[in-house]
This record gives structure tokens, C-alpha cells and sequence, in this order.
């Protein structure tokens, strides 16, 4: 296998890069670059995994102390001995045992009561925000990723900043205005089936020399994918459940090291989403958390394995949280701030913000009180290393989330 | 092949010529530009998708000018082609929805006795950028692809008033409805900042104006309306201009100011000749110039395309192909016909879906085409047509067209099939690349296959 | 299925090679030719009645009437291979068809072991005719390895005392007397050979389930089947597949208890009779007991004599599925059966939740559909004064019947306004037409219709989709009709009149026909449609799209029923499929 491009990346990056391209090189060119540069530096890998449908965020980070909780959920109400306790008044949901486990570690973080200014109780509306971060709808072009990736990209390789893993359509966060970023169900994809050397002479024709350098890295991506596709994710100790799969290929992904910086999966099926509980949601609610931390259980033990562990940052989201109250059908509407988890070896651990109160709400659901493209800030710069500012179209502070 | 002395490598095409005025000139074959194979297939993939052994042998006869008269006005019936073309897409957008749409429109530009005028429709479908998920109905983006295309060599003029109102334009840049009270500016930036002047050369104040004249459009069931009472009929104030302004008038201002019509015709000189090196402004001028005058768009595309600059070395190899250039270009030359709604898939993966620009930018192209990905998965797209089973079955049959054309032997149809596919690009030895990619058994078909399959991996081939 | 591919196949079995010397009888049956680890062995006991069917003069005449047949009798290849059959006639001294009868009279085993390798043993009653045509072929393919320069590829070795052939060095074959050995690797012949030998260990003959197997099958049958599930269970591909079946709530409604029927079974036996026109094909599991208990248990009739209902009766009919399958039973074990939470089954509780006000899914709504259930799919006749869609879809609906009719009338009238209602308000948004709802008669039983305006309809022959659907309710006594059509509806109201209450089918959990003629009725009517999609889906030009929708009609034609029948018959889980043929079906 050839030299990984993190090493590569630790030798060769610094002043020399600028400075190793021609003179001849188109500004727009020059100017990618220098954006690019600093991206390239790092090589961390965020991975998001979208919770479709909006999350009960009570019912996931339970708050079991508060009587408001108690009475205000009759059929949904969890009782208090079944939960993972992680302080005197939280616990997890019963099925999210390895949720736990995790934030005894200190790889898990949860950031509480996020949420955004006069959120959108609709699905599309809400989703809109999260994927686009231009909650005011300034026409900011693509998903707040997709323009990550543009971001990222650089004219010197590696060429795929960011991909989606799964089989339901890419969701918008990620689509960007000139990188096309990819969804695939499998690595397959991107192992070539056949392949040979192009014996070239130097060419004056920078396109030329553009296709030839993909050619290569194509190739030598392709040699490192190969065997990594086929590998069997029981063995690797993943459930079957489908966001197991997705991350059990992401963790390829990020074995391979060919330079993919955002790995996007998702859980509860698209379209409106599995998270979205009118109705009967105690046991579908059950159902999906389970997959949830057992799927992400997974997903850290094998990169541990891997030794990948320190450079991965997986976080959660989902479009709203649900109302306090039940709506008569055993189930929840739309409601607006919940927790999302932050899970990988370079977190502080433990919990950011104060759980929401239960009896300050805005249309019976609880308040935010962390806009969440502080969170998005916190990922694309402190973890990425990228320009948040650049992607988020304005300043926001980051959280103090991570370990030096 | 028989053109094959006329290639030497490296010298495909002249030098680019100096003066702006020298650029525009028709390309007259002599002394140090000889007319050769390459440059016919350079022409065929610009003004096309790409060629044939047969067309690429009449079109090297033809010369340059000449093919470029019958790019312009083909001779076969294109007007009966594209009726019976209008109805099976139409059929097939009621009964199978956007997708079966797309699987036509790949067909036509297969099929199409009209290539040039197919491939300009699909620079003006990438420049409106109408967003199709928005547009709710097949039926509307197949008239919206035929607006596009009874204009995309015609009066620039007439076309853009008349996507004004076109459903599927309205809806794709989210203007079905534009209130008196309410202008919706959607589109009127949309038209400042992408379709005519570009960024920088008009004010905020513009926008507003320009959506004060576009006051009263509407799109209800599926028809677009213009409700006299929402429309603004009050002066407006644009790019300096006064008067009770209308959507027909926007476009007359529009269409005045110098900065659109340079607009244009960069952004066709990219289309056409190089996907980087912009031309200067001052080589641009003429061809502005003229455009200005009649805003006849076929007549800026023909002069570009019989120009000096298009068979120079500043436009040869300096396109990077689009997903559908790459896939049709090897169906087209191979002289079969795929799946095409298979087709459409494969090119959403590689960025291309048709109807669904990435931006109000349209496809942003060029060496943006290639990332290790889209590549990875070019090179497995080809395998895919190339396999004789499969998803695509075995319609393509390099050996049968090497026969057809009398290369029967396997060293011969080799050399044809690199001619074909990469002209003089690279001096391969064609035994010894078949030797390479291919094993000991499987017959000469499976051989062929195997070299068709090399020689869309080049990286020549990528780029048009 | 592609001509040329059956055409291929056939001449396969025609080009047999033949085995070299031996001359005495075979009498060792096939099976213990056979290793023990086969995982799928089929037999062909009596062939000539099949071959009778399959290749006599009546399924000539239809197959060589077959649009995609007669554009295919041109092509070269095609030619090539008639020119090749008159040879080996010549050759032979006979017609192919009687050839065929000889070299084949003593039936056909094939079988497939884990890792692929497959073997087909054929035995005849002429070993004479069988060596000529090994000859012939053996001369064929011989100067077609030269013609290519790679004559070494046609080669024989010698092999527990037979020779041993390889044409294209992968697969091998053997001739021994009358009996004709095909393997699909040299390996896979050579087991075969020592164990005819004697040399190796057991073969399939011995292994008891086959045996047992070979039992269950009847003895009329002029072929069986058998099947080594706990082997098969194991391949990963299976478990997969089965895998993927626990992701979508509707296969596991469908296929639950036959999947778990056979999770359960260590083997499958089929018997495949020929009666009059019809090829019927029963399969028997072993099956212990099924757990009554179990998630899968909502498909097993619970009481004596409880079973699916028999079909309606109806006009135009395309498709008829009666089920037993009790729905309660089947949602509340859902997190067994079908664990993945998708979109589409929140959306579905969602839109329940509303409907029914809240009620319980499970224990409130669903606990009042009996299990007994019929859905039918029928073409459709089109209002003239209405206008015919471009594409004519076939109406489809589902028949149940209530536990409390009297209680649950309204309440299910309640959700179905909702449910149009929620469409409606949806569709405005859209700014697409809505139904309007309209209640009529139909003798003394009232129904719920909702329809689309077709006022300011343009062209009347080729209306929007849309007017495939004219969705109804109906109830009458404790039947619920749920139908896409109202004139589907009014038929089922009919029907229901005259068949008053028929008596299930004992056991049966899923009985399914297909009309064929009808559904070639309904592609016909589709016929433009069907060829534009096939010219963009497969790339053929309008004439082979034609052709290859014209078989396809044909086709459909030629299978006048299909029929099939699974649950616990006479004692054990069987499965039962009968192909009524339609030879005399005049092909267009």
C-alpha cells in the first residue's frame, strides 16, 4: 500500500504548496487554493448522522426528576428505574445502554436545549435550516457541507472532500455548487473494475495534467478501497440494522484515508423520517434509539480498533425536538430545542447547557438556548480546521467542546 | 483508416492566433493548420456529441466549413424528427414522470439529425437553471426543453421574453406568483445576476425594479397567467432606462446593455472553445459587437464555430467532457443505442442529472467534471456499457464496427478503434495496448470490448 | 426470457456428447452418482410427457409464432444453429424430435453442490445414436478451438476408467454406455465418477431427507425436486435475502410464515405432474410443528376448518389473492418481524393515528379485521362519457370482513372522509385537482365514492392517470370494500350476492390466481405505452421494442391460469403451483 496521505500530508504541507505551483496557474486557481490550504492541513473527519423526523429529545436525554415530565406524558412517561442515569435528574433512554458507556468514557458529549431563532415547526422548513444554516433565508447557495466541500476542495487533490453513505437520496446539506459529492451505498462504487497506466509525456495542457493526476490518486484510492469494500461488518461486530451498515462503510472510508473529510449517514428512512412520532411513538421511539446506540456503539469500538479513534467526530441532529405534552394518540408534535451528541476520542465529555426547563415553553415545547450553528461552527473550525465563517456566512462562537 | 497519414501527434492544431480580428476569421485550411481527422472529431464534439467512423470520414472530406454549413442546416428533415421526437416525450412525461423524460431526451441527442441545435439547448438549459424538483410536473420541463430549443439558435430576444412565461422557468426560480404588493425578486435577480449582465453590473435597486415589471405573473394549474390587476404598471427606473416598464420591455434594457451581450458570449466561448484561459475582453468585442446588434444566438454560435481561435490550440483538448459528452460521445462512435433511462442514472451520479442544476449557476464544469470519484466512476460506466451483459446488454459491439468498416483482422480493428476513439492523441502502439488489456481468451469480441474499454480511460478522453 | 437463450439450451441437450465403449446397461440410478452435500438435486423421471408439452408440434407451432421468434429466424446465428440441427438429423438419421426422445428416455438428473459446481446427468436408450452425436459435436468443436489457435483447449483425459472431455476447459463431460455425464468443472465430474466407482464416500442416494423426500413426492410425478434447506439456510446470499425481507412490512405480511416455515424445515420436496394442459408443481415441507406461538404464527389458521376464502368471481379479473393472515397478530410482533423503522411505516401509524382518532392501532383497529382477506385486480371499463387515461392502470381492492360491523360502520366511514379529506388538502396545496366525494347505491348497500372533474379535459382519449382512480367504500353486512374503482366495487357487491358465504379452504394461509388472458388484455391496452418504455429502458429501436412487447402479450397469453396455494394441507406445509397452458392461444 502506498504511503497514506496523512503522512504525506505531515511532510509535505506547509509553505511548499503555494509555492510548488507554477506561475501560470489561473487566479481563481490560486485563490481555491490558498482557501483550501488551511482545510488540508488537518485530517480529521466529521461524520454527521441526521435523525429524520424530529427526535423526542425528552424522551432521549430524560430529565425523569421534573414533574412536569411526569405529567405531562401519560402513555410516554419512562419510568425512572429503567434509564442510564448520568446525573442526579438525566438519564438515557432505556435501549441506549452503549449511550452510557460512552459518556462514562468521555467520548460522548451532549449539547443540550439547540435549537434556532424562530424555528420552523414543518418538516421541510426545519430541515431547510439545519441543511442550509441560512435560517433566515438569505439565499445562501447549497447546504452548509456542500459548501464545506467547495470550500475544501483543492486543485492539488485530494479531490473528494466529503460523501454521503446511504440509500435514501443525498440530503441537501450536502450539495454544492461545483464539487460533486457522492452517495453511495457501498465503496464498491469507487473501486475500479479495471485499470492500467497511461505512459505520458509531459503536457503543456493543464487540463490534461489535471485528468492525469486524478488518474492516479483514482488508482491508488481504488488499490486501498479494494479490499476494505469487502469486508463483512458482522465480523467487524456491527448490528444489522441499516445505519450500522452505512457506518460500518464509513469506517472504511475513513481506514482507506483518501482524503474525505465529511462522511454524511442518516437514520429513519428519509422523507419525512422515522423520528417523526404522531402516534403509537413509545415503541417505534424504542426501536430507532436502539439502533441508534448500538449502531454508533459499533461504529466507535471499530475505530478504535483502527486506531482512528482520535481524528473522528461523529454528531447527531435532528430537524426539531417534539412538544412536551401528548397529543392524544400516544404520540408528539413538532416541537423546537433538543440535545444533540457529539461522539469521538477528541471530546471533553459530559454535558454543554443546562437541560431546557419544562415550564418556560413557547407553544408547549422547550426553548433553545445554543443556536445550533454555534455547533456547526465548533465542528468546521475548531475540528475541521475549515473557515467557519466562509460557510456559515457570519460569525458564531464556537463551543468549548473539545480537548486542546 | 484512411486519414490516418494525415495525423502527426502534437500538432493536431495551429497555433492561436494574435489579433482579435484574425481569432474570428473563418478557419481556412493550409500550410501549418492542415485539415485533419482530429480537428473533424474536435468539431463533432463541440457542435455535437460526438461522431461516428462514418460522420468523422464525411465530415474530414467535407473540410471544415463546409460540415460547419450542414452542423447549422442539416439536411435530413430535423423538423419531422423533433415532432415525432415531441410526441413520444410528452407520452412518456405523463406516464413516466421526469425520469422517463430524461431516458427521451438522451435519446434524442443520440438520434438527432440536428446535433448542434440539441447541444445548444443544453447550454441554455444549464444557463436558465430552472430547478425541475420545483416544477411538479414532467409535462412542464418537457416545454420547457422545447421553448429552449425553438430558440437556442435563434432570437435571443424572443427567448428569453417567452421564459418569462414558461411554468417551469417561473417555478424552478420560485416566482409563481408575483403580488403588485409583493414583488417577488427571485427571478428578476435571477435574470440580472445569471442570465444577462452578471454580478457587479447592476444595483439592488435594479432588482427591485426589475421585479416591479414582472408584477402580475402567475402559475396556476400548470399555466402560466398574467393577472392585470397584480401587475405594477407604474414607471420604473432600470440600469438608467424609465418608462412603464413590462416583462417584454425588462428584456429589450436587458438586451441594451453592453455588459449582457459580452456576458453571452464569454460564457459561449467557454461552451465552445476552453473551459479555462478566458478570452480577453478585447477578443470578445466583435463577437459582442454583433451579437448586440441582432441578438441572433446561432449567428454567435456559427461564427465561433468556423473561427480560427475554435481549430486553434487554445481550443483543442481544452474542454474537459461533461458526464453526457463522455457517455453518449462512446455510444454514439461505437453506432448503437443504450438504455437511456440507465444512462440518466449513471449521469446523476457522475453531477450531470438533467433538470437539476446545482445551482442557480447551473453546472459549474470544467476540470470540476473529474475528482477521483466521478472518475472512479467513469472508468466503471464504461466497463458497464462495454461488458456485452449486463445492464446495458451487449448493444455496443466495437468488433461488428470495426467490421462494418472492413478492419476485420484483430490488429486492424484495433488500430480503427483507437483512430475512433482518440484520433492522433497518443501514439499507442494498438497490438501492443490490446495485448495489455486483454487476456488469451474470450475471441476477438470480448478484445474488442476490453481495448474500447482502455481507450475510454485515457485520460485524452475526458476531455472534449 | 430470451428465444435464443431456450434455443440454446435445448441444443444443448441435443449436442450432448456421448460416452466412449461401455456398452451395458447404467443401472445405478443417478442419485447415487450424486455427492451427499447437493444441495439442489432435481430428477426427471418421465421425460417424454414433459418434452410432449414443452417441444411437441402444438408448442412448436406457438414458439416459431412468437413475434421475437421470427425476428430472431433471421439473424445469422439462428441460421447457423437450424443448419446445425438438420446436420446432426442427417447425421443421426432422424428428426430432432425423436433424438431428443431417445437420448433423454431415461430422464434428466441435475444437481448443484455448495461452491457451484453443478451436475446434470442425462440417460438415454441409444448409446449408439449418443456416441454419433458426441462425434459431430467433438468434430465442431475441435475446428472451432483451431479456427481461434487455441485447438488445445478440446482435450480428454482418461478417469476412474472413463474418458473424460473438456470443449472449452471449464466444464467436463463423460458418456457411459446410455448415460451422458455434464459437470461444470473437471473436478466436479471426476467426484461424480468416484463415486460411481466406489471410491469415495457417500452419495445423495443415502443422505435419509433426500430419501424421505423422494417419498413425499408422489409417485405419478413426472419429476421431483429436492431441496437441502438447513444446508441452504446457511449460504450467507440466503440469509441475506431473507435479511432483506425484514425490512419491508409488506413481504413480511406476505411471506413471513412461508419464510419461517422453511427456516424451520430441513428440506423441501417437489413433485411436478403433468395434467391434461396443465404443469402443476407441489412442494412439501418436513416441517415440525409450527409455532403457534411464534411471530410468524398471525399466517396459521388457528382453529380446524379456519383457512383463506375462495376467490370472487369477477369480471375482467387480472389477479385474486386470498389471505389468512390475522393483522393484529401480525403488528404486534412487528419489532420480530420487521425491525427497521422506516418513513413509510411512521407515516402510516401517523395517518392512522389520525383517522381512527387515536384509537389503537393494533388492539382497536386492526383486532377488527377477521383474518380471512381477499384483494382482487381487475381491468378496468371506462366511463365513454369520461374519457380513457393514457395509461389504463388496473383497478385493485381489498376485500375484509369485521368483527363488529354495527360498532365499526362509522367509524371507518369516519377515517376514509379523513383520509380523502388529507388527500385533498394536500393536493390544493399543490395546486393539483382534488376528489369530490359523493355517496350513491348500489342495490340496498350504500357507498362512499370520491372522483376527479373532468370538465375542460382536453383530449378525451388520453386522460391524466389520475382517472384510473375513483376510489370506494362500501360495507354490507360485516364486508368491508375498499376499491380503487367504483366500478370494481360494484362488481365485488355483486359478487358477494352470488357465492352468499363459501366456505374457506382448510389450512390454506395464501391462495393466488392470475388470469392471463386478461392480463395480456390489459398490455395490449397499454401496447404504446409498454414500447416507448421498453425503446428508453432497454435502447431497442421501435421495431425490436414491438416485437419484444408483442412476445411478451403472447406470452402472457399462452398462460390461460396460474394458480398457486400454501399453508398446512393434508397434514403437512405444502406449496402448490399449477401452469394452465393456453396452446391453442393464437399468437398475434
Amino acid at each position: 500500500m502506498p504511503t497514506s496521505r496523512r503522512h504525506f500530508l505531515k511532510a509535505s504541507l506547509g509553505a511548499s504548496a503555494l509555492a510548488s505551483f507554477a506561475s501560470g496557474v489561473p487566479g481563481f486557481l490560486a485563490r481555491a487554493l490558498a482557501a483550501a490550504q488551511r482545510a488540508q492541513e488537518r485530517d480529521t473527519v466529521l461524520v454527521v448522522v441526521q435523525l429524520t423526523g424530529g427526535n423526542d429529545g425528552l424522551n432521549t436525554v430524560v430529565p425523569f426528576t421534573d414533574d412536569v415530565y411526569g405529567r405531562s406524558r401519560s402513555t410516554l412517561r419512562l419510568p425512572a428505574a429503567t434509564l442510564h442515569r448520568i446525573s442526579a435528574d438525566l438519564g438515557f433512554h432505556p435501549d441506549m445502554k452503549e449511550f452510557r458507556g460512552l459518556f462514562d468514557e468521555e467520548l460522548l458529549s451532549i449539547v443540550q436545549g439547540v435549537g434556532y431563532p424562530r424555528q420552523d415547526r414543518d418538516h421541510d422548513g426545519a430541515m431547510r435550516a439545519w441543511h442550509t444554516a441560512d435560517c433566515e433565508a438569505r439565499g445562501a447557495p447549497g447546504g452548509w457541507l456542500g459548501r464545506a466541500a467547495d470550500l475544501a476542495w483543492n486543485v492539488d487533490g485530494p479531490g473528494v472532500p466529503a460523501a454521503f453513505v446511504g440509500s435514501i437520496p443525498r440530503p441537501f446539506g450536502l450539495s454544492a455548487e461545483a464539487t460533486v459529492v457522492p452517495a453511495l451505498r457501498s465503496l464498491e462504487e469507487l473501486v475500479l473494475r479495471e485499470a492500467q497506466e497511461h505512459g505520458s509525456s509531459p503536457s503543456d495542457n493543464p487540463l490534461l495534467e489535471h485528468v492525469r493526476a486524478v488518474d492516479r490518486r483514482a488508482r491508488s484510492n481504488s488499490l486501498r478501497l479494494e479490499p476494505l469494500a469487502r469486508q463483512d461488518s458482522g465480523a467487524a461486530g456491527y448490528p444489522s440494522f441499516s445505519l450500522a451498515q452505512d457506518l460500518h462503510q464509513a469506517a472504511r472510508l475513513i481506514e482507506a484515508d483518501i482524503g474525505v473529510r465529511i462522511i454524511y449517514c442518516e437514520l429513519g428512512g428519509g422523507g419525512i423520517g422515522g423520528f417523526d412520532n404522531h402516534a403509537n411513538q413509545l415503541g417505534n421511539h424504542c426501536a430507532l434509539l436502539r439502533q441508534l446506540a448500538e449502531s454508533v456503539a459499533a461504529f466507535m469500538r471499530d475505530l478504535r480498533r483502527i486506531g482512528a479513534l482520535p481524528r473522528v467526530l461523529l454528531m447527531t441532529f435532528s430537524e426539531f425536538g417534539r412538544t412536551v405534552s401528548e397529543n392524544g394518540r400516544r404520540g408528539t408534535g413538532h416541537g423546537e430545542a433538543a440535545p444533540l451528541f457529539l461522539v469521538g476520542g477528541g471530546l471533553k465529555g459530559g454535558l454543554a447547557g443546562p437541560h431546557p426547563s419544562l415550564t418556560d415553553l413557547v407553544d408547549d415545547a422547550p426553548k433553545h438556548h445554543t443556536d445550533f450553528r454555534r455547533v456547526y461552527a465548533t465542528v468546521l473550525e475548531k475540528w475541521l480546521g475549515f473557515d467557519a465563517r466562509a460557510v456559515l456566512g457570519e460569525e458564531f462562537a464556537p463551543l468549548d467542546l473539545l480537548r486542546p | 483508416m484512411t486519414a490516418r497519414t494525415t495525423l502527426s501527434r502534437g500538432s493536431e492544431a495551429g497555433p492561436a492566433p494574435a489579433d482579435p480580428e484574425q481569432a474570428w476569421q473563418p478557419y481556412q485550411p493550409g500550410d501549418g493548420r492542415p485539415w485533419n481527422l482530429a480537428l473533424a472529431a474536435h468539431l463533432l464534439r463541440r457542435a455535437g456529441f460526438g461522431a461516428s467512423h462514418a460522420r468523422l470520414q464525411q465530415a474530414f472530406a467535407a473540410g471544415p466549413q463546409r460540415t460547419i454549413d450542414v452542423l447549422l442546416r442539416p439536411e435530413a428533415d430535423a423538423a419531422a424528427f423533433d415532432r415525432a421526437f415531441d410526441e413520444h416525450e410528452a407520452a412518456a412525461a405523463d406516464a413516466g414522470g421526469e425520469h422517463a423524460l430524461r431516458g427521451w431526451w438522451l435519446r434524442r441527442m443520440l438520434e438527432t439529425p440536428h446535433p448542434l441545435q440539441e447541444k445548444t439547448t443544453l447550454f441554455w438549459l444549464g444557463h436558465v437553471a430552472a430547478d425541475g424538483s420545483r416544477a411538479g410536473s414532467a409535462r412542464l420541463l418537457q416545454e420547457h426543453v422545447r421553448l429552449l430549443r425553438s430558440q437556442a439558435l435563434g432570437d435571443t430576444r424572443i427567448l428569453l421574453a417567452s421564459l418569462l412565461r414558461d411554468p417551469a422557468t417561473l417555478l424552478g426560480h420560485g416566482a409563481e406568483q408575483s403580488h403588485r404588493s409583493r414583488p417577488n425578486e427571485r427571478l428578476a435577480r435571477h435574470l440580472l445576476e445569471n442570465v444577462t449582465l452578471g454580478p457587479g453590473a447592476f444595483s439592488q435597486e435594479d432588482v427591485q425594479e426589475a421585479a416591479r415589471a414582472l408584477t402580475g405573473g402567475f402559475v396556476r394549474d400548470g399555466r402560466y397567467a398574467f393577472v392585470a390587476r397584480e401587475h405594477d404598471a407604474g414607471v420604473k427606473r432600470i440600469l438608467g432606462r424609465q418608462g412603464s416598464f413590462a416583462g417584454d420591455d425588462l428584456i429589450d434594457v436587458l438586451l441594451e446593455q453592453p455588459a449582457t451581450a459580452e456576458r453571452l458570449a464569454q460564457k459561449l466561448c467557454r461552451w465552445l472553445i476552453a473551459d479555462e484561459d478566458e478570452p480577453e475582453r478585447a477578443l470578445i468585442a466583435p463577437l459582442a459587437a454583433a451579437f448586440a446588434h441582432e441578438h441572433d444566438f446561432g449567428k454567435l454560435v456559427e461564427t465561433v464555430l468556423r473561427s480560427n481561435l475554435f481549430f486553434s490550440a487554445r481550443a483543442y483538448r481544452r474542454k474537459v467532457k461533461s458526464p453526457i459528452e463522455y457517455a453518449l460521445g462512446l455510444v454514439i462512435a461505437l453506432e448503437g443505442v443504450v438504455s437511456t433511462t440507465e444512462l440518466a442514472k449513471d449521469l446523476a451520479a457522475l453531477g450531470q442529472e438533467l433538470f437539476r442544476p446545482p445551482a442557480a449557476k447551473g453546472w459549474a464544469g470544467g476540470r470540476r467534471w473529474i475528482d477521483e470519484a466521478t472518475l472512479a466512476r467513469r472508468h466503471n460506466l464504461a466497463a458497464d456499457l462495454l461488458r456485452g451483459a449486463g445492464r446495458y446488454g451487449d448493444r455496443l459491439d466495437p468488433h461488428q464496427v470495426a467490421r462494418r468498416h472492413g478492419c476485420e483482422r484483430e490488429d486492424s480493428a484495433a488500430r480503427f478503434l483507437v483512430d475512433l476513439l482518440l484520433q492522433g492523441d497518443r501514439d499507442l502502439d494498438a497490438g501492443a495496448l490490446l495485448q495489455a488489456v486483454h487476456g488469451t481468451s474470450g475471441g476477438p469480441a470480448a478484445a474488442a470490448r476490453a481495448l474500447a474499454r482502455a481507450l475510454a480511460r485515457f485520460p485524452e478522453y475526458q476531455l472534449a | 426470457m430470451k428465444l435464443r437463450d431456450v434455443l440454446f439450451l435445448a441444443s444443448l441437450l441435443l449436442l450432448c456428447p456421448r460416452p466412449a465403449g461401455a456398452q451395458e446397461e447404467v443401472r445405478a440410478p443417478a442419485a447415487s452418482w450424486i455427492p451427499e452435500d447437493a444441495v439442489f438435486a432435481l430428477e426427471i423421471l418421465r421425460p417424454a410427457p414433459l418434452l410432449e408439452m414443452l417441444c411437441g408440434e402444438k408448442a412448436t407451432a406457438l414458439v416459431t409464432s412468437l413475434p421475437a421468434y421470427r425476428r430472431n429466424e433471421e439473424t445469422k446465428e439462428f441460421q447457423d444453429f437450424l443448419g446445425l440441427v438438420k446436420l446432426l438429423e442427417a447425421d443421426l438419421e432422424t428428426d430432432w424430435r425423436s433424438a431428443l426422445a431417445r437420448l433423454t428416455s431415461g430422464g434428466f438428473s441435475f444437481a448443484l453442490c455448495p461452491g457451484g459446481a453443478a451436475l446434470l446427468i442425462v440417460d438415454g436408450s441409444d448409446a449408439d445414436m449418443l456416441q454419433s452425436l458426441h462425434g459431430v459435436l467433438l468434430g465442431i468443436a475441435r475446428a472451432e478451438a483451431e479456427k481461434q489457435g487455441k485447438a488445445e483447449r478440446v482435450s480428454s483425459s482418461e478417469h476412474a476408467g472413463v474418458t473424460c472431455w473438456t470443449f472449452d476447459d471449464k466444464g467436463a463431460h463423460a458418456l457411459i454406455g446410455t448415460r451422458l455425464v455434464l459437470a461444470s468443472s473437471q473436478e466436479a465430474l471426476r467426484a461424480a465418477l468416484e463415486l460411481q466407482a466406489g471410491d469415495a464416500g457417500a452419495s445423495l442416494a443415502t443422505v435419509p431427507a433426500f430419501q424421505a423426500a423422494r417419498l413425499a413426492a408422489l409417485q405419478d410425478a413426472a419429476a421431483c425436486l429436492y431441496l437441502d434447506l438447513a444446508r441452504l439456510g446457511r449460504a450467507p446470499r440466503v440469509q441475506r435475502a431473507l435479511e432483506e425481507n425484514r425490512r419491508n412490512p409488506l413481504a413480511a405480511l406476505l411471506l413471513s410464515g412461508m419464510a419461517e416455515a422453511l427456516r424451520q424445515s430441513s428440506w423441501l420436496a417437489g413433485a411436478l405432474r403433468i395434467e391434461q394442459d396443465a404443469l402443476v408443481l407441489e412442494a412439501t415441507l418436513n416441517e415440525i410443528e409450527r409455532d403457534p406461538q411464534g411471530p410468524a404464527a398471525f399466517a396459521l389458521p388457528a382453529a380446524p376448518g379456519d383457512g383463506a376464502l375462495p376467490h370472487l368471481a369477477l369480471p375482467r379479473r387480472v389477479a385474486a389473492i386470498s389471505l389468512y393472515r390475522d393483522l393484529a397478530r401480525f403488528y404486534a410482533a412487528k419489532d420480530d418481524l420487521f425491525p427497521e423503522r422506516t418513513s413509510e411505516l411512521i407515516f402510516f401509524e401517523n395517518m392512522m393515528g389520525i383517522f381512527f382518532t387515536g384509537r389503537e392501532l393494533t388492539g382497536e383497529v386492526l383486532a377488527q379485521a377477521r383474518p380471512a382477506m381477499r384483494l382482487v385486480v381487475a381491468e378496468q371499463e371506462y366511463d365513454l362519457a369520461i374519457g380513457t387515461p393514457l395509461v389504463q392502470l388496473p383497478a385493485f381492492a381489498a376485500v375484509l370482513e369485521l368483527d363488529e360491523p354495527e360498532e365499526f360502520a362509522e367509524v371507518i366511514e369516519e377515517a376514509w372522509q379523513k383520509a380523502l379529506g388529507l388527500i385533498n388538502f394536500t393536493r390544493g396545496q399543490q395546486a393539483l385537482p382534488g376528489l369530490i366525494i359523493d355517496r350513491v347505491t348500489h342495490g340496498d348497500t350504500r357507498m362512499t365514492v370520491a372522483y376527479f372533474s373532468s370538465a375542460g379535459a382536453e383530449d378525451r382519449a388520453r386522460l391524466h392517470q389520475r382517472f384510473n382512480f375513483r376510489p370506494a367504500l362500501a360495507l354490507r353486512g360485516d364486508h368491508l370494500i375498499l376499491s380503487s374503482s367504483e366500478g370494481l366495487a360494484r362488481d365485488i357487491l355483486d359478487a358477494l350476492d352470488q357465492d352468499a358465504r363459501q366456505a374457506p379452504l382448510a389450512g390454506a394461509d395464501t391462495l393466488i390466481e392470475l388470469d392471463g388472458g386478461q392480463l395480456a388484455s390489459l398490455l395490449e391496452a397499454n401496447h404504446a405505452t409498454l414500447v416507448r418504455q421498453n425503446m428508453i429502458e432497454k435502447g431497442h429501436t421501435m421495431e425490436e421494442a414491438e416485437a419484444e412487447v408483442s412476445t411478451f402479450i403472447a406470452l402472457a397469453r399462452l398462460v390461460d391460469r396460474l394458480e398457486l396455494c400454501a399453508g398446512s394441507l393434508q397434514g403437512a406445509t405444502r406449496f402448490r403451483a399449477a401452469a394452465r397452458l393456453n396452446v391453442e392461444a393464437p399468437a398475434r
